[in-house]
């Protein structure tokens, strides 16, 4: 394989409608960190994490033609479903068993099981550790948890539309953060 | 509406995270097929959103690497194929020069049937010059020596059809030469499959068009195939990754 070789986004897309198996090496030894990062956030465990991760990147290259550049750059399509993934496994592993039936932790709980940013968070979550406290529990909640702005709002006791403001007001931030 | 407002309210960042709901989003589709400066927006937040999350990330464990790799290069997943009702054929063989002197008579014929009037010679001179630059194509195809052809028969439901595949066994490029394929009804297209244990892997559509006939198409590569098929299929079907219509042509490697 020729390590030298770089892809526009444009080009790499092309290519991998065209099945080719060289770009898409070049598509993970650019993105599996990534998106490792994130699964890794939603899973903790280690194998269940890299199950995933390869879960994630065959679906990638099988589902190729589903990728619709109008609606979103490539990357982030690839997110969304690394994150969707984790989320999924995260729940049929029983890490929330049940979780229909059952409450979400009291809100101090949150807050207390969520101490600051980890040591190791790189990437995405570095940023979104840099938020204030109260956003970046609604945040961790609903991107790495995947729990619905109603299943926040019961659990934290919070009316639905303070939910949905502070999410909005948080991501707002982020956007700061990340220019 | 204000579009700026509806910019910097959130909504950008919850629909590429992946937070908007299915009304949410489908809104927010609709008004970036109105305003450029939304998607101008939301592309710039991507992009941010994507240098971040590539800074200071791990690497995931080599062997997920060669696992993906090797999960790949098998090919697609398997599914149940309709039975092939072929005769046995024993003429794989052809010459890359035979199917050029097929497809040119091939050419002329549609062409000589589709003008029977003085704009002849000049079609005729435009599909000469078509010829040779697939004479020099296939020249170059047969200089690999990781190319391996496949002529593919013509079925029972068209036994005149007639097109070869050559795939490249080291890079797994797929060529597909359609010789004599009779042009299909407007509301179908052919679809070329590899076969690998009896099952079929979607190798693509094939463009059809008589005029601007392209004709040596590349289609999507396979890693492994024992023999390549043709089907007719109907456009807009509810799943494109099985075979649904009538086979063509069929040929072993």
């Amino acid at each position: 394989m020729n390590l030298n070789t770089t892809y526009s986004e444009q080009e790499l897309v092309s290519a991998l409608r065209l099945r080719d198996e060289k770009a898409f090496a070049y598509l993970y030894d650019q993105y599996s960190g990534a998106l490792y990062s994130v699964v890794n956030k939603v899973l903790p465990d280690k194998e269940l994490a890299n199950d995933v991760l390869q879960t994630v990147f065959i679906n990638i290259w099988r589902r190729f033609d589903s990728y619709d550049p109008t609606k979103g750059r490539l990357f982030t399509w690839m997110l969304n479903i690394a994150r969707n993934a984790a989320i999924d496994e995260m729940r049929s592993k029983g890490f929330n068993n049940n979780r229909k039936n059952q409450p979400l932790p009291e809100s101090n709980e949150v807050a207390g099981a969520i101490t600051g940013p980890a040591i190791q968070d790189s990437g995405l979550s570095k940023v979104i550790g840099q938020l204030k406290e109260e956003w970046r529990v609604l945040l961790d909640l609903a991107y790495y948890q995947g729990f619905t702005h109603e299943e926040i709002a019961k659990a934290m006791d919070l009316p639905l539309g303070t939910v949905k403001t502070r999410i909005r007001a948080a991501l707002i931030h982020l956007r700061t953060l990340l220019q | 509406m204000n579009i700026q407002e509806y910019i910097s309210g959130g909504i950008i960042e919850s629909y590429v995270l992946g937070l908007a709901g299915p009304e949410e989003r489908a809104e927010f589709e609709q008004y970036c097929s109105q305003y450029p400066e939304l998607v101008e927006a939301r592309i710039a937040f991507e992009i941010s959103l994507e240098q971040q999350a590539l800074s200071g990330t791990t690497k995931p464990p080599a062997f997920i690497r060669e696992n993906i790799l090797q999960e790949i290069g098998k090919g697609a997943k398997v599914i149940p194929f309709k039975p092939v009702y072929g005769r046995s054929a024993n003429i794989w063989k052809y010459s890359a020069a035979a199917a050029v002197l097929l497809l040119a008579g091939s050419i002329t014929w549609n062409i000589s049937q589709m003008n029977q009037n003085k704009t002849l010679s000049s079609n005729l001179e435009k599909a000469n010059e078509n010829i040779m630059g697939l004479v020099a194509e296939i020249g170059k195809l047969q200089q690999n020596p990781n190319i391996k052809m496949a002529s593919l028969k013509g079925m029972d439901a068209s036994p005149q059809s007639f097109a070869t595949v050559y795939w490249d066994t080291a890079s797994h490029d797929v060529f597909l030469l359609a010789n004599n394929l009779p042009a299909p009804p407007t509301d179908k297209q052919y679809q070329l499959w590899a076969l690998l244990d009896g099952k079929p892997v979607d190798l693509g559509m094939m463009e059809y068009n008589i005029r601007q006939k392209k004709l040596l198409v590349r289609m999507k590569n396979v890693g492994n195939a024992q023999a390549f098929a043709i089907t007719l299929e109907k456009m807009d079907r509810p799943d494109p990754s099985k075979p649904g219509g009538d086979m063509y042509v069929m040929g072993k490697l």
